[in-house]
């Protein structure tokens, strides 16, 4: 789907205004429920993202709830993007 | 201090006025069977767009919705990931007058809002009051966990991180009117916690360690091991003053230390703590071993990792639940990963007599347990009941949403179960009653997670005695 977000507005806030059924959790880029995965564009944190690790951030994901677009972009989104940063360690 | 020394329990005179039971053996006496359930049902991580709930369980045998989610108590925002929730009040609060155990306190783990419910009409409990997010985060404080009535109608909850989920985590304290009274423990006392439990006539608390919520909250990363970002520790607080007098390390075998429980006996000076990653239980005690009356640890139950065709290393038990029966007698616990429920003789606290088990779901359990025309178990035995006369265990199956996505993922495909085992106390023998499944994966919004479970009338985790 294609969201319009208003300046200085996240992801997450824009596509709440849409009525999209983002995933999210705690809004302060600690949990990473609501990772997204960037495919193209620009998004900057606005905030620390926390939830996310190094090696998350230069694959492309992206906490929904404290980023915002500075270009179109083009994002994968939903539970199973957040359940790809972590996998069984043992298996 | 000696028990004869302890403070509060004195004057405390036991003329049962409030809620709860007068002692232990009173609520195992006392208490009707249980007959409604609250259970935490969760949709994190599983892509249905709709709020958690806590999920009102049909438990009367005699009734037509027996072993049924009959009612739901949305809440107002999604994204909560409720998780462990408590009463307002409890049996150590029996000598106050005019309280009730009426009021369900309800956190979200990672939205850090807390919800209170009036359960006054038990089926149908409705919401009365919401603290937003913001209201915690100015106490620097997120990730509400453990929620213990304390004396006297105040309410502790233990928050494991800072406002931006990093540490230290603390304690909030709600007072009677369900407003946040601010910060209870001074700042710097600890810096990593998850449960906690309290003895009164002993003037200790016990609080154990989980992580960061911004280590935990996106999955388990064995790199956050090797980092040590996962606690190890179990403290003792002075209960009276709020201050850490001891602290002992668990070392490599007491990784993750997570629920923690005293015996129920308002004297004793025993208790459990459950190590799920090193998959060890410890017991602890003021045994005065050394004259001087400190808190000490010992691990007592190991269990050991299992090979399996399908996995690199050997699978660890991790024992994520345990609870003491409301007589002391017995301790159970689970181990998720596995897939069985355990059951310890503990009449002899520092030595365990291993007396039954039950295999269902997990890696290693029956996946069909209740029968093979029954739903598939997707998870493993994880947070436990037990009834107050200690004859029915119950369970269910989900851990924390990105951690069962790890280790379980099609649970947030076809949802939770609750599952009961009928227990002989006499004989020490479980059975796992083949006739009741209650069914998360099949609810108007799609499949949940079952979580923490609580009853009406107080429970084996929650009722403290003074």
């Amino acid at each position: 789907m294609v969201l319009t977000a208003d300046a200085d507005e996240t992801v997450l806030a824009a596509a709440r205004r849409e009525g999209a059924g983002l995933p999210f959790g705690c809004r302060t880029g600690a949990c990473a429920t609501c990772t997204g995965r960037v495919l193209d564009g620009d998004l900057e944190h606005v905030r620390p993202p926390r939830g996310l690790k190094a090696r998350h951030l230069e694959d492309g994901y992206a906490l929904l709830c404290i980023a915002e677009p500075r270009s179109d972009c083009r994002i994968e989104v939903g539970a199973a993007v957040a359940n790809d940063l972590v996998s069984n360690p043992w298996k | 201090m000696s028990d004869s020394e302890s403070p509060d329990h004195c004057d405390h005179g036991h003329d049962h006025e409030g809620p709860g039971y007068a002692t232990p053996q009173a609520a195992i006496e006392e208490a009707e069977r249980e007959r409604t359930a609250y259970v935490m049902g969760i949709y994190t991580g599983t892509g249905v767009d709709a709020p958690d709930f806590v999920g009102v369980v049909d438990l009367d045998p005699e009734s037509d919705t027996y072993g049924e989610v009959v009612n739901r108590v949305e809440m107002p925002n999604v994204g909560d990931e409720l998780h462990h929730f408590g009463w307002n009040a409890c049996s150590s609060s029996c000598h106050v007058d005019g309280l009730e155990r009426r009021h369900l306190v309800v956190p979200g783990q990672r939205s850090s809002r807390i919800h209170v419910l009036d359960t006054k009409d038990r089926r149908d409990p409705e919401i009365t009051t919401v603290i937003e997010p913001e209201e915690v985060f100015e106490h620097d404080l997120s990730a509400p966990h453990t929620v213990h009535c304390i004396p006297d109608g105040q309410i502790l909850v233990s928050m494991l991180g800072d406002a931006d989920g990093e540490l230290p985590g603390g304690f909030l304290e709600l007072d009677e009117n369900f407003e946040v009274d601010g910060r209870w423990d001074p700042p710097g006392e600890i810096e990593m916690n998850y449960d906690y439990w309290y003895q009164p006539r002993h003037n200790v608390m016990v609080s154990t360690e989980w992580a960061a919520p911004e280590t935990y909250y996106p999955g388990f990363d064995l790199e956050d091991v090797e980092a040590g970002k996962y606690g190890r520790k179990i403290h003792f607080w002075d209960w009276a003053e709020g201050t850490v007098e001891q602290t002992i390390d668990l070392g490599e075998e007491g990784q993750i230390p997570l629920e923690v429980r005293f015996l129920h006996t308002p004297e004793a000076a025993h208790g459990y703590v459950g190590t799920a990653l090193s998959s060890n239980v410890f017991h602890f005690s003021k045994d005065g071993g050394d004259g001087d009356g400190a808190w000490s640890a010992e691990k007592v139950i190991d269990v050991e990792a299992r090979e399996h065709d399908d996995w690199d290393m050997p699978v660890p038990g991790l024992v994520t639940d345990l609870l003491v029966s409301m007589d002391d007698r017995y301790l159970f616990f689970s181990n998720w990963l596995h897939g069985d429920v355990r059951m310890y003789d503990v009449s002899d606290p520092a030595n365990p007599r291993l007396a039954d088990r039950i295999w269902a779901g997990g890696t290693f359990g029956p996946s069909h347990p209740t029968g093979e025309d029954d739903r598939e178990v997707v998870g493993g035995p994880q947070m436990l009941q037990l009834s107050l006369d200690g004859e029915r265990l119950y369970w269910t199956t989900s851990l924390f949403s990105s951690w069962d996505d790890q280790f379980y993922p099609e649970e947030a495909e076809k949802g939770s179960v609750m599952l009961k085992a009928d227990v002989n106390p006499r004989k020490g023998t479980m059975e796992l009653d083949e006739d009741f499944l209650v069914d998360f994966g099949d609810l108007p919004d799609g499949p949940a997670r079952a979580h923490e479970i609580r009853w009406p009338d107080g429970d084996c985790t929650s009722d403290v005695w003074q």
